[in-house]
């Protein structure tokens, strides 16, 4: 048992955070001398660039895939902090894609590096037209609302992928996978083919249980909507009173778009095992080149998971690279190829059954700064 | 971490099934997430149990960590055995660590934690899973090593920025330095350990149109690198990159998605027309340094971004083009404060730009900014990520993706 902490004075300091700032002072040297001075990088093949400075310093990352859901022991990273030291600056960089960059002051160097962290089981690679990662939400491993566990389905993924990662095997322009757990999409629908775990139907509840989640009394029903039937997007949540003058709800199914979000206010919603897929989506990116900026959209609704391989997923994922990798022009990211071949024509070629759920609309573009252009 | 409520795996059928699979998992070439949650205290057996059951093992816990209101997350097992607390901690801005400052953390996490953590999450932070019973403690000790847990819930969230101008060329304004600035902007500050707000907020920044911070997706209030008009040429070196056979001019025409560059064979140059330039960095891209950004640099403001809200995910919608992103935090007060008052619980900001539109709001208040706000939004796009389907749906579909399993099993 903890020792009580009530005789001490309440730590109110905390309220106000202690943040890192100002960045420049975590900098490397080398870094911090040249914030700014960048004016060119180079290719050394798909895990290594070299970022050249006006100062004359040249400085090279090398980028090392990062685990599913971006999960690293101390003992792992301690031995990234040990590379870093033995064939770089001393310093480090967590890419937000999950990646882990040594930075390193020559070519030399940086091979030194891309060797040690290969002895180690990791990858190098990610950068220019391969698959730069697979994101992966915490699912399973924290998360109360997951309905697939994105960590697994990511490692299945990345275990037939790794080529691509390396550069082994060419692909058209960059690409990246996102892994979400629940229709919340915490993963974000900004990779060129997103995975979405879902219901497959309407979410139940254990109707006992359930009352944990609602007003004690149907007294208030007239004043107070239960937030588990406020945050429906769709009002396919009904409450009324309970014989017992409890409150009860009902889900109703032909309303239903499986959004979660009442799984997202209330643990006791719960659902069918049997019935749970992912649904993968195809087209979005971050970035303003070609179409620009786009949200991934629905190409299958459902397709079966099932751990520890996720056969069909899988697979899916790896026919819609490849149908990409077959029509796509050099630097044509997946958004790019289904604008210009039309979203009809990519169902065709991937043969997708068309249910309500995954008509071939045209994927909506023109977001982004290019906004500010088209007034 | 419950040690006593740990079962055998020979008790339980769905765990005894979840281990077999996690041993599974790490048999591929990619390095495995479970081998490295071995290596550590993680509790793994939930994780297993989980699996087995094709069913989240967590139900929302609760932990006791004085003056702290976020950046904590806490579980439980459904049957109370087993308990999952971590800590979001704020990464410096850019995420870059010396080495000996990462082995202080390291340290942490194995004197506090369960001797794992998760690099970045998806907004951003550094999750170190904690022991419960010296999270209190643990909270100081982190302070110690100059960085806080912050960011949970319906708070400011942390904020999140490209690499910008520590490593990147193409950076058009000091994204790192913005979101230590509103990291610290009092208004923000003042708030960062409160939940005040009907959701979250975060704010991201991105130093040029590639967005690598994905402001433009995932963020309430969104600042990316932008300038006005063409890019700027310097002609002779462009020529010397033409020689050398690094560029060609036909490949940066026919690369402009916008349309906008011709050749002028008469004085040999590139002309590119400003007003129709879209910002797609395709010519800088191919020939950095020779075009680059024009000089009239500005930050774009956009709103209302994000992934999860009550009517799906959404794209930013254009504000302001900025002189100084230092400019906008007024604007930013007031629109949160205009949300509050009006969004019920688990509306984001954008489902309420959605509702009352995008003019109407930014007019509301625009004498705040000192740009006139411009720009139009393009259509929203309404995305639906699950569906509710029947049982002969669920057929078709399972039958579509079998028969390309069975192809790649028969290639191989």
């Amino acid at each position: 048992m903890p020792a009580s902490t009530d005789a001490q004075p309440a730590p109110t300091y905390r309220l106000k955070k202690a943040v890192p700032v100002p960045y420049t002072r975590n900098l490397p040297e080398i870094v911090r001398r040249n914030v700014g001075h960048w004016v060119d990088r180079k290719f050394h093949g798909s895990g290594i660039v070299e970022h050249i400075s006006d100062t004359g310093d040249h400085l090279f990352t090398v980028k090392a895939g990062g685990t599913p859901n971006v999960r690293f022991s101390t003992e792992t990273l301690r031995k990234f902090a040990q590379i870093a030291d033995d064939h770089g600056v001393g310093a480090l960089r967590f890419t937000r894609a999950g990646n882990i960059e040594i930075l390193s002051e020559s070519l030399e160097q940086a091979l030194e590096a891309k060797r040690a962290i290969e002895a180690i089981g990791f990858f190098v690679g990610g950068w220019g037209a391969t698959l730069w990662s697979v994101g992966s939400c915490t699912s399973y491993l924290t998360c109360t609302t997951a309905v697939v566990d994105a960590p697994s389905l990511t490692q299945a993924i990345y275990d037939q992928m790794v080529p691509y990662f390396t550069g082994e095997v060419p692909l058209p322009a960059k690409l990246r996978v996102n892994v979400t757990g629940c229709p919340t999409a915490c993963g974000g629908l900004v990779a060129d083919i997103v995975l979405v775990g879902h219901y497959g139907a309407a979410p139940s509840f254990d109707p006992e249980r359930i009352r944990l989640c609602l007003p004690s009394s149907a007294k208030v029903l007239d004043k107070v909507v239960p937030e588990v039937q406020m945050v429906c997007p769709v009002n396919a949540i009904e409450s009324f009173a309970r014989p017992d003058g409890s409150v009860g709800i009902k889900i109703i199914e032909k309303k239903c778009i499986g959004c979660g979000r009442c799984k997202d206010v209330c643990d006791h919603i719960t659902w069918d095992a049997d019935k749970v897929g992912v649904s993968v989506l195809i087209g979005g990116k971050s970035s303003n080149t070609g179409v620009g900026p786009t949200l991934a959209q629905v190409l299958v609704p459902w397709v079966p998971a099932c751990p520890p391989r996720y056969r069909e997923s899988v697979a899916v994922v790896r026919k819609i690279v490849d149908v990409w990798r077959a029509g796509a022009k050099p630097g044509e990211r997946v958004a790019d190829y289904v604008n210009r071949v039309g979203m009809k024509t990519v169902f065709e070629q991937l043969k997708v059954p068309v249910a309500r759920w995954n008509r071939p609309n045209p994927l909506r573009t023109g977001f982004g700064v290019r906004q500010f252009v088209s007034r | 971490m419950g040690e006593s409520g740990r079962e055998k795996p020979s008790d339980d059928p769905s765990l005894r099934k979840g281990l077999e699979m996690l041993s599974e998992l790490e048999k591929g070439p990619w390095p495995s997430h479970v081998s490295e949650l071995k290596k550590g205290k993680y509790p793994i057996e939930a994780y297993a149990k989980g699996l087995g059951q094709g069913l989240p093992p967590w139900f929302s816990g609760s932990a006791r960590i004085r003056c702290e209101f976020t950046g904590f997350i806490a579980r439980r097992t459904k049957d109370g055995k087993q308990t999952e607390l971590h800590f979001r901690v704020y990464h410096p801005s850019g995420q870059f660590y010396r080495t000996e400052d990462l082995r202080k953390l390291l340290d942490f996490s194995d004197r506090f934690g369960l001797g794992s953590v998760e690099t970045v999450g998806q907004t951003g932070d550094l999750i170190v899973p904690i022991q419960p019973d010296l999270a209190d403690q643990a909270v100081d000790e982190l302070r110690a090593l100059g960085t806080d847990i912050g960011g949970t819930g319906d708070s400011i969230r942390d904020m999140a920025a490209c690499v910008g101008p520590a490593l990147c060329e193409y950076a058009l304004f000091d994204s790192l330095a913005a979101r230590d600035y509103y990291l610290r902007y009092p208004d923000f500050y003042d708030k960062l350990s409160t939940q005040l707000f009907p959701f979250k907020i975060k704010l991201k920044f991105s130093a040029c149109p590639m967005d690598c911070a994905r402001a433009a997706h995932r963020a309430d209030f969104a600042f990316l690198g932008y300038w006005e008009g063409a890019p700027e040429v310097d002609q002779a070196a462009l020529r010397a990159k033409f020689e050398a056979g690094s560029a060609s001019w036909k490949g940066l025409a026919a690369g402009c998605p916008a349309k906008a560059i011709r050749w002028d064979p008469a004085k040999q140059e590139l002309v590119i027309d400003g007003a129709k330039c879209q910002k797609s960095m395709n010519c800088i891209r191919a020939a950095f340094p020779a075009i680059k950004a024009g000089p009239n640099r500005k930050v774009a403001l956009m709103v209302g971004g994000h992934s999860k809200g009550r009517w799906g995910p959404k794209m930013a919608k254009p504000v302001a083009l900025l002189d100084d992103y230092r400019s906008a935090g007024e604007f930013m007060t007031r629109m949160i404060d205009y949300w509050s008052e009006r969004s019920p619980h688990k509306d984001r900001l954008g489902d309420l730009v959605l509702t009352e539109g995008l003019p109407k709001m930014v007019d509301r208040f625009k004498e705040s900014l000192p740009n006139p706000a411009s720009g139009k939004a393009a259509g929203g796009a309404r995305i639906v990520t699950s569906s509710v389907l029947g049982e002969e749906d669920r057929k078709a579909f399972a039958a579509w993706a079998d028969a390309i399993a069975r192809e790649y099993e028969e290639k191989a």
